[in-house]
């Protein structure tokens, strides 16, 4: 199969671009279309009316990250360290330690995400090895007063639920 | 020097001070609300007061009172504090100033005395606005310069080197429409646009001086340094350029300095290609003999565009979305209320002219209300063209915006000259 | 320079050292033959068969790489169809019971399984029978720990018991995939070099409990470093990392290949001593008790030593050559009397013949070359006389407080420059942070009178000043390193004949007449 070839006229190089007027004009007139239509009826304006009217979240959407748990509620990760090795903004602050309940080696005693450094990137999700990572709260609004309280630890991250069924999350939207 | 006399300066002076400062609160909703709808947004609508949002209009309060209260901040690196304050009172006080040769209205004749419709009657009208305009600009070097940043300094200089090239292109625009009027006083000009071409088209300055008025709005636009000419502030590349460290009251000055700069050229616009203050038809003359006809029609007229309003209020002034009691539905009924009782009074003052004036005082004053209303609307039209043309077109680059300036305008600007002159002479 | 021969690699002629074997001849011009079992220094065992080559034309023709010497003309074969599909089912042998602990694992980052599967496999896994379990966590002792899963039965660790430390705690158990790594009954690793092992072992079936979970291995910085731990000088890697908001420490010191010096290994109380670079650090100056600024500290000790009758410099054994040069300088000007006694830095018996030194200082020999004397009387005869004693970097109480001179040194001033906060430096009137020996560059000479150079591996955040910067402060005529390097080379006749950025990485060895030369 041969890749499709379009080839687009170069714009701006005729005499009438180039003297600006023509092309001005028409963009005006494109431009006063909308402003004439939401001035006439303000309600087909494309915005959603936020915070009355929240969006819906898909289960792609990026929020706010949580820990994942065994059935048991014990912590899945194993402090691999492999989300705090792809966080480009550095903002996952991880220290391991011995693990005793027999399901892996190794857990982390301090998890750690600055929410006010992390970019919502998405990386730790796919780098992590045990699923134990996700970015699934539904929750896209976090602000707060104080520095401190935007550092997450290991607690919050765990008893953040999240905001999907299984078979969604897993399905990754529509 | 009689009491009417005091009296009509404090309100020529009062009117051309406040108008231009009290049109910055409304050019700036003009300009959020526009550039909202222009971008299918909803521009600022929460800001209220007991509920009332007048369309946004508090948001402009709630800043206005923002940046009053807030900390006015000199950076310590800041060597010429003198010139740091000194170049923002530069910049807005330029552009207030300017506006006091604009006739507002045509000459009004009191009790058998004259009294020139600008806040100052000069003669050499046009003059005066260079001069004053072309001073604004040092408040953008200034700015610039004093705020010892290379931000600032590239704004500075790119302000300067903007005024240059733009100044000749409008200067040569105006010597053609002069040539033209034969004269530079400003209500001399708005008169003459009151005459009729063949009999049948108002004799306005953008018909004598089709090229001329294309080449006078583009150089009004890099005067101003409003958008596609805003490289001044070029915040993609230079942060905000000249006004990068101010902050506060100083910054809201600068801020306040633009939108007055923009009322008052495009006052200037309107006054010089636009009729002024002129009714398209109907001269001060043909108003003063025919009052009592254009009070009828008025009395006609103002309900059916008050309906018109009110229904446009009524439709969308609501939120769209599901909402119990719609408190916004309230707020619209109260708005048609007001509305409606203002067009009552209107109403009630136009009848007690059509049915007790004779003549005389009161007719003058009505046909001066008449035309400050048309000059006001015909303003705030070319306002709305400013923003218009701000959320249309993307700021030009430097050496576009230069070749423009002396490869484009400059040539047209002496061929405008060349063909009007000759014109003029062909026909005297 | 050894004989040189020509061969061929998949058809291309090269030129390698003769009396080498295939893996380490080629590893030299750059061709990696991958292998799990063989080590120099654990000779080849040839039990992994990961390092098969081609031999073309060969009787046979399939060959060890470890096993096989270079020879004249010998057309060896890396790429072809065959090899790849020996290496390829080499690895999936090995992955066979290999268990993902990937995440968990230490190794992981230097694992010559995961390079190996990168490299020569990247197959998925066909295994659909449960793995075999063995035991994973098992304290071998000496702070080892040994995961059976992970292991690829490559007996090195075994091999390094044998024929290193020659003390032979492990064995190899059971056959085919019940093989395992195992102690002999009733005994554990009981060596002074025991945690080699865990950098034998190729993946990580053997760990260090002094490293376990501190840090992922691509965290760490690796930087070249001498340790200081005794008189040997073992080349090290100092493997070190500033975590966000932290300071940067020292996770681990992994030996660096010198056959001059330590060959492949180092001791574990070296090895474990980067703990003394973290922690006990002096973190302050200190006049009297109260904290104050190194500026201020430095400012009152050079007004001390001004008003001094009789100046005591006592010099560390530890310090480098330039620190040394550095401070006798400082003597020059001060007129002080510069001694190089340290108390309790000697442990007699304890040298084991192999890498372990009695002397646990690292410079003994550069204090010899520059002169300074190091008896315990002259020390003694000068301390009686002196008002004021700086020490830089000297601890007097190694072995605890010292009963002679306890009268004498609460008579006198005590200024003590110091890297640890130590019962000396308590004591002291004033007490000035330093930067220890991974914190500065220098150049020490160890026991056989060879003379390594080193380079500053960690940067504190906030760094105490260096001793030659000290010395400067307080009156030192000699501190640009320009100059420092020109009476270097004033010193030592071998250095000065040879460009500074040419002192090889193997260290310079300085005959024994040049040191008697300038020590006489």
């Amino acid at each position: 199969m041969s890749a499709k070839v379009k080839i687009i006229e170069r714009k701006g190089v005729s005499y009438n671009e180039k003297l600006f007027l023509v092309e001005v004009f028409k963009g005006m007139r494109v431009t006063l279309g909308h402003f004439m239509r939401n001035f006439l009826d303000n309600s087909k304006l494309y915005v959603r009316h936020y915070p009355e009217v929240q969006p819906e979240i898909s289960p792609r959407w990026r929020g706010r990250h949580r820990l994942t748990t065994h059935e048991d509620g014990t912590v899945k990760c194993v402090a691999c360290f492999m989300c705090a090795t792809n966080c480009p903004s550095h903002c996952i602050m991880i220290e391991a330690g011995e693990r005793l309940d027999g399901k892996s080696e190794k857990m982390p005693i301090r998890f750690d995400i600055d929410l006010l450094e992390c970019i919502y990137c998405g990386y730790c999700v796919e780098a992590c090895p045990m699923d134990a990572i996700r970015m699934d709260t539904g929750i896209y609004s976090s602000t707060s007063s104080d520095r401190q309280s935007m550092l997450k630890g290991i607690d919050e991250l765990l008893t953040t639920p999240g905001a999907f069924t299984e078979e969604d999350y897993k399905k990754g939207g529509v | 020097m009689s009491q009417l006399d005091i009296l009509l300066i404090i309100l020529r002076v009062a009117f051309g001070a406040f108008v231009p400062l009290s049109s910055v609160a409304l050019l700036v909703w003009m300009e959020r609300r526009g550039a909202a709808f222009f971008q299918d947004r909803a521009g600022p609508n929460r800001c209220n007061i007991m509920g009332f949002r007048a369309g946004g209009l508090i948001q402009n309060l709630a800043d206005g009172i923002k940046l009053a209260f807030k900390e006015d901040i000199i950076p310590g690196h800041i060597t010429h504090k003198f010139y740091f304050i000194l170049a923002p009172v530069l910049v807005f006080m330029t552009a207030l100033i300017s506006f006091a040769v604009i006739p507002f209205a045509d000459t009004l004749v009191l009790g058998g005395n004259d009294y020139v419709m600008q806040a100052i009657p000069l003669d050499i009208g046009i003059l005066w606005f260079l001069a004053v305009v072309g001073f604004g600009v040092y408040g953008i070097i200034l700015a610039g310069w004093s705020s010892h940043n290379k931000y600032g300094i590239l704004g500075g200089l790119r302000a300067a080197a903007q005024v240059i090239s733009y100044e000749i292109p409008m200067g040569l625009a105006l010597v053609s429409l002069l040539v033209v009027y034969g004269t530079v006083n400003l209500n001399e000009i708005a008169r003459f646009q009151g005459q009729l071409l063949f009999g049948c088209i108002p004799m306005w300055g953008f018909l004598l001086q089709p090229l001329g008025v294309v080449i006078f709005i583009v150089s009004a636009f890099a005067e101003t340094n409003r958008t596609p000419f805003d490289l001044a502030e070029g915040e993609s590349e230079i942060v905000a350029g000249f006004h990068v460290e101010y902050s506060a009251m100083k910054f809201a000055l600068f801020f306040m300095g633009e939108y007055v700069a923009m009322f008052v050229s495009s006052a200037l616009i309107i006054t010089l290609y636009f009729g002024g203050y002129q009714i398209p038809w109907f001269t001060t003359e043909t108003l003063i003999s025919h009052a009592k006809p254009v009070a009828l029609v008025l009395i006609l007229l103002i309900p059916v565009g008050m309906y018109f309003i009110t229904g446009w209020i009524k439709k969308n002034n609501l939120s769209h979305y599901i909402r119990l009691n719609d408190p916004r539905a309230r707020e619209a009924k109260v708005y048609i209320w007001g509305f409606w009782i203002f067009t009552l009074v209107i109403e009630a003052i136009l009848l007690a002219l059509l049915l007790f004036s004779s003549g005389g005082n009161t007719t003058h004053i009505f046909v001066a209300l008449l035309q400050i209303a048309t000059f006001l609307l015909k303003t705030y039209a070319m306002c709305f063209v400013y923003v218009w043309v701000r959320w249309t077109l993307p700021r030009f680059r430097y050496d576009q915006l230069q070749r423009l300036g002396w490869q484009t305008l400059l040539p047209l600007a002496l061929l405008n000259i060349f063909i009007t002159s000759a014109v003029v002479v062909a026909l005297s | 320079m050894a004989e040189m021969v020509k061969l061929f690699v998949n058809g291309q002629e090269v030129e390698v050292e003769s009396g080498k074997n295939l893996i380490d001849a080629f590893e030299v011009i750059g061709i990696e033959i991958p292998h799990f079992c063989y080590h120099p220094a654990l000779g080849s065992d040839g039990n992994c068969r990961m390092c098969l080559v081609g031999i073309e034309d060969g009787r046979p023709p399939l060959v060890p790489a470890c096993k096989t010497p270079v020879s004249e003309g010998l057309k060896v074969q890396l790429d072809t169809e065959k090899i790849k599909k020996i290496q390829h089912d080499v690895m999936e042998l090995e992955l066979i019971n290999h268990p993902i602990d990937c995440p968990v694992c230490d190794q992981a980052g230097e694992c010559k399984l995961q390079d190996y599967y990168m490299s020569y496999d990247h197959q998925a896994s066909r295994m659909r029978v449960p793995q075999v379990v063995k035991e994973k966590k098992m304290d071998l002792g000496c702070g080892v720990i040994h995961d059976q899963e992970r292991c690829v039965l490559c007996a090195r660790c075994v091999r390094f018991t044998r024929l290193i430390t020659k003390t032979g705690e492990l064995g190899i158990i059971n056959r085919s995939d019940d093989a395992r790594v195992a102690l002999f009954p009733g005994r554990s690793l009981d060596n002074r070099y025991a945690l080699n092992i865990v950098d034998l072992c190729p993946v990580g079936a053997m760990t260090s409990k002094d490293f376990r979970f501190k840090q992922r291995a691509w965290f760490l910085k690796r930087d070249k470093g001498i340790c200081h731990g005794c008189s040997m000088g073992c080349n090290i890697f100092i493997d070190h990392n500033r975590e966000k908001y932290k300071d940067d420490l020292i996770y681990r010191f992994r030996p660096r290949l010198n056959p001059e010096v330590n060959g492949y290994f180092i001791c574990d109380e070296g090895r474990l001593g980067y703990h003394r670079e973290n922690e006990g650090r002096l973190i302050s100056a200190r006049i009297g008790t109260e904290e104050s600024s190194a500026d201020q500290a430095l400012q009152t000790a050079r007004r001390r030593m001004e008003g001094a009758d009789k100046l005591l410099i006592l010099l560390s054994p530890n310090c480098s050559l330039e620190q040394m040069l550095a401070i006798q300088a400082l003597a020059a000007t001060t007129g002080a009397t510069v001694s190089g006694f340290s108390d309790g830095s000697i442990k007699n018996g304890d040298a084991d013949g192999y890498l372990i030194q009695d002397d646990k200082s690292a410079n003994r020999a550069g204090l010899a070359l520059l002169g300074v004397n190091t008896s315990p009387e002259f020390f003694e005869s000068a301390l009686q006389r002196t008002d004021t004693l700086v020490s830089f970097n000297n601890d007097l109480f190694i072995t605890g407080p010292n009963q002679a001179w306890a009268k004498k040194l609460g008579e006198i001033q005590i200024i003590a420059i110091s890297t640890h906060d130590t019962l000396f430096s308590r004591q002291a009137g004033i007490a000035i942070p330093t930067a220890s020996y991974t914190e500065y560059a220098g150049s020490v000479i160890n026991k056989d009178g060879i003379l390594q150079t080193f380079g500053q591996a960690v940067c504190k955040n906030s760094a105490p000043l260096d001793m030659i910067r000290i010395a400067g402060l307080l009156g030192g005529t000699l501190t640009d390193p320009e100059a420092l390097m020109q009476a270097m080379k004033r010193k030592i006749p071998a250095f000065a004949a040879i460009e500074t950025d040419q002192i090889p990485e193997k260290g310079l060895k300085l005959s024994h007449n040049e040191a008697a030369h300038v020590t006489a």
